[in-house]
């Protein structure tokens, strides 16, 4: 140090000196801690799970649960009941992936359950139900999102309306109070189309039966001649019922598909519940993005674009197709996890023309503002290039 | 095989700047960002409707339009001046100790003076001598005595910074001692060591005062969009420039021939060839770990080895369905203590017992669109050292951060009483989160422990392996204008070194 000398004259440099040497004699050149962040982060937050299915279960005509373990036997990443895991698959050729929710206990780490409902028209439920085996490696994302209880403000007495497959994270849920004996009430009004669709309807049936803090409701809209249980559609009446007049300080959690989330929703709040104490869950590319406020006029779902990928190429897609599935049959890719415009992984940039981006993408608005867009709810509504 | 003049790893605040200015300076570059989004520390993230600022409280060095300071011309100089909007704070902080002392100091130098001289009239003499030191002091490090050093003359250092020559190493606890009597009056003027994680008594006098006279004289900022906006911005002009970018892509090695750099293995696999790379991931990971089969240099092992891990933060983010004026906020930014005593409140940053102080910042107080209508973005942070975290088991991790979050809410909802009641939105981050976002040891985010041992003015530059660079909160000081700062003249130094590559290429 060419000006040591000259700092001598500073009052306390030569103290400060002499301490940072006195500091390097106990100090350590931190190779100790090498690999520490990566362990430590990969424990939490692993980029990948190597995955086994070890049991399929058949839970109703439309649905079967794969149990998986981690491949090297370990035990797998704690999760926080609600959360979900997004699980890559290549079929055809194509690499692509769906979330699904975690369906067993937190308090269970030897495996997850992953409970898949056929989706009409579906790409990776078909694969998952129909072509995986006892013993097929899979590969998944770590547990993500945040649709899970807050003890910081959802309080202990909860609410879950489910619809359909929205009850699978109702089960980890429930199965995570009832483990840990956590002082909360937990009520699930569960509604279905069809009676023989109900999943873990057993099982739901006999905890609600032992367990005073859980009350399971049961609602089909389509029930069979004869049928005595409740039927028809969760309106604000039949809520209001089952929720009783004491609303405040409730915690709603809402899981299904988006028409049945809306409705539960615009229900909710007309019974006067706060917004704020209503979660819903994400739920992949809106259908209809064509019915939202902001869509370009004259522009059809079926209409064909050209996708240009500077410097690599480009193909057509139906405007209707979200970007990052159209990428994908076209052999690009982009990292992702929810598939629903909430965890950004799936950002990238937007060169020239336009996409319409639904209320499900919920950007930042410098990303709006320099043209990044989550391609898993972009729709290209024109000709656009994009960077990959 | 891709080819490029410098590979920048990291594209938090100091690669950022650093590949931008390489790019726009003619070096073909090629940015790597582990993640998804640009920004490291400065970025933001969507929970409902509302967009969190992760970590920029107070940007310092902007100076006013009428009165620009440095930070002006550097983002000019970088193309991004343009592409963003600042909002200027009017207040410096609230510090509020229930019981003790309940103040707001103005963002201006002569309100400041007549604050605290308003409140504190016995120390009238005290508070002008300081506050013209402070001042003094910062034209001195920052004007004079690089002058003086360059010269290398005892005498010119001794005649052009005297109060340099009497302070500058001395700490800013013994300074602030020697002004003032009231211990109220001493909490107040010091309370931005609650920003460094090191208490008055180990900080040196310079670092205090310069952030005194800094955001007084120049104003804080915040960032319309969050420094997110800065991040992008950066980005768009880095792109504009010719540069290429790559998230999701973190650098697996620095690979080295004959000692020089002479590419990186990305995390895919594929390898780059290039002859100078600018790491902007701390030197621990830098040289312990991605450096490819190497010993780091003795000078570099022997500088860890004096350094000690720095402060990691404990952050909750809180969408509040209220507005600012229903919790009570008269200014963006509160300190909220238990206690006068700064030790008291350091020795609990090493712990997960209850905090005895916190920060909040309210962005929309003087940023409405920074929440969506009627409601409140508010961030609580208490910063804390992450080693306590590394014994918390896997699964006890979610309960821990909880159970520790309503501790600092706690805290806070002593001076703010209705935080609780209005939550729409909130997550929390641990010194863990920080560690998965940044990848730096202890989640560490400012760099090394800033202690007066850590001054830079100790030490060498690491280097050693010619063509590798550093840039990071951990080269020199953490913050947002220090590591801006340090990318663009990291830069500066990496393209002396292309271009002397490439002369040497063209002699051959
Ligand atoms: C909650 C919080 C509050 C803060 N408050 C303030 C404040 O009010 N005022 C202030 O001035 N400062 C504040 N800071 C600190 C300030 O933000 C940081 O000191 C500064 O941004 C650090 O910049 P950096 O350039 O060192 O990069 P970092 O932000 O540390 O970013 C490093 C980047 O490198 C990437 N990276 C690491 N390894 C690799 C690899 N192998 N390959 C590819 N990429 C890699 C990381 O993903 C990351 O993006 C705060 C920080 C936090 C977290
Ligand atoms: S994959 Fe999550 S936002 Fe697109």
């Amino acid at each position: 140090m060419s000006d040591n000398n000259l700092l001598n004259a500073v009052a306390g440099f030569r103290d400060a000196m002499a301490a940072k040497d006195a500091l390097a004699q106990t100090g350590s050149d931190f190779t100790e801690v090498k690999g520490a962040v990566a362990k430590t982060i990969s424990q939490l937050h692993p980029k990948r799970l190597a995955l086994t299915v070890t049991q399929i279960v058949e839970d109703t005509p439309s649905t079967k649960t794969l149990r998986v373990a981690a491949s090297d036997s370990r035990l797998l990443p704690p999760f926080q009941a609600g959360q979900y895991i997004n699980v890559f698959v290549q079929i055809n050729g194509v690499e692509t992936a769906r979330p699904y929710a975690v369906a067993s206990s937190p308090c269970e780490r030897r495996y997850y359950d992953l409970t898949i409902k056929r989706a009409q028209g579906g790409f990776v439920s078909h694969h998952l139900l129909d072509a995986v085996q006892v013993g097929d490696s899979l590969q998944s994302s770590g547990p993500m999102g945040s649709f899970h209880h807050n003890p910081v403000f959802h309080g202990d007495d909860l609410v879950f309306l489910a619809g359909g497959s929205g009850s699978v994270p109702a089960r980890s849920m429930l199965l995570n109070i009832l483990h840990n004996d956590l002082p909360f009430n937990f009520q699930l009004i569960y509604a279905n189309s069809f009676v023989d669709d109900v999943i873990y309807a057993d099982e739901l049936r006999q905890l609600a039966s032992e367990h005073a803090n859980f009350r399971l409701d049961e609602i089909i809209s389509r029930p069979p001649a004869g049928f005595t249980g409740r039927s028809g559609r969760l309106t604000g009446e039949v809520l209001r019922e089952l929720l009783g007049e004491q609303l405040d300080g409730k915690m709603f959690y809402i899981c299904g598909p988006t028409p049945f989330n809306n409705n539960c929703l615009e229900q909710l709040l007309a019974l006067g519940v706060k917004r704020r104490r209503i979660r819903i869950e994400a739920n992949g590319a809106p259908k209809s993005p064509d019915q939202q406020a902001g869509w370009p006029q004259g522009v059809s779902l079926d209409d064909e674009v050209t996708i240009s990928v500077r410097g690599k190429g480009s193909f057509t897609a139906k405007v209707g197709e979200p970007l990052l599935n159209s990428l994908e049959r076209n052999g690009y890719g982009a990292e992702n996890a929810c598939r629903s415009g909430e965890c950004s992984l799936c950002r990238i940039k937007l060169l020239s023309g336009a996409v319409f981006n639904p209320t499900e993408a919920h950007l930042r608005k410098s990303d709006r503002d320099f043209g990044w867009i989550y391609s898993c709810v972009a729709f290209p509504t024109e000709d656009i290039e994009i960077l990959l | 095989m891709h080819s490029y003049d410098a590979v920048v790893i990291g594209a938090g605040n100091a690669g950022l700047t650093a590949a931008t200015a390489l790019q726009r300076e003619g070096s073909k570059t090629l940015l790597l960002e582990r993640h998804n989004i640009p920004g490291g520390c400065a970025t933001s993230f969507v929970r409902g409707q509302f967009e969190f600022e992760v970590a920029l409280h107070q940007l310092s060095g902007l100076g006013t339009p009428d009165k620009p300071f440095i930070m002006r011309k550097v983002f000019d100089s970088l193309g991004v001046l343009d592409k963003v909007e600042f909002v200027q704070e009017h207040s410096l902080y609230r510090l509020a100790v229930p019981g003790e002392i309940d103040v707001t100091l103005p963002a201006s130098w002569s309100g400041l003076k007549r604050t605290l001289i308003e409140l504190f009239p016995a120390e009238q003499a005290g508070i002008e001598a300081f506050l013209k030191l402070c001042e003094t002091i910062c034209l001195e490090s920052f004007m004079t005595l690089p002058q003086a050093r360059r010269a290398g003359s005892e005498d010119m250092l001794k005649k052009m910074c005297p109060h340099y020559v009497k302070y500058g190493f001395m700490s800013a606890k013994s300074v602030v001692d020697e002004h003032f009597q009231d211990p109220k009056l001493k909490s107040l003027i010091s309370a931005y060591w609650l920003y460094l994680g090191v208490p008055p008594g180990e900080i040196p006098f310079p670092d205090l005062a310069v952030m005194i006279y800094a955001y007084a004289a120049f104003k804080p900022w915040h960032i319309k969009g969050g420094s997110q906006a800065m991040s992008n911005a950066l980005v768009e002009s880095f792109l504009e420039a010719g540069g290429e970018v790559r998230f999701n892509c973190g650098a697996e090695k620095i690979l080295t021939d004959n000692g020089a750099v002479s590419g990186v293995q990305l995390e895919t696999g594929e390898v780059v060839k290039c002859r100078t790379v600018v790491s902007n991931a701390s030197p621990l990971m830098t040289f312990n770990e991605l450096l490819d089969g190497q010993q780091p240099p003795l000078p570099v092992q022997q500088d860890f080895k004096s350094r000690r891990m720095g402060t990691s933060a404990f952050v909750i983010y809180l969408g509040l369905d209220c507005t600012p004026q229903e919790l009570g906020i008269t200014a963006a930014s509160s300190f909220v203590y238990q206690t006068l005593s700064d030790e008291a409140l350091y020795q609990r940053m090493g712990s997960l017992e209850a905090p005895l102080g916190g920060m909040l910042t309210c962005y929309n107080f003087e940023e409405p669109e920074a929440a969506p209508p009627g409601k409140s973005q508010v961030v609580l942070v208490c910063l804390q050292y992450g080693d306590v975290w590394n014994s918390v088991a896997p699964e006890d991790y979610a309960k821990t951060k909880y159970a520790f979050a309503e501790q600092l809410i706690d805290v806070i909802e002593q001076v703010y009483p209705k935080v609780r009641d209005y939550i729409e939105e909130v997550e929390v981050a641990t010194p863990l989160t920080m560690m998965r976002y940044l990848n730096t040891p202890s989640g560490a985010i400012y760099g090394f422990r800033q202690s007066t041992e850590d001054s830079a003015l100790l030490r060498e530059r690491l280097d050693g392996v010619p063509g590798l660079y550093l840039a990071s909160a951990w080269t020199g000081m953490g913050g947002f204008q220090p590591t801006y700062m340090a990318g663009e003249s990291t830069a500066r130094a990496a393209l002396k070194y292309i271009k002397a590559q490439h002369t040497e290429v063209a002699h051959v």
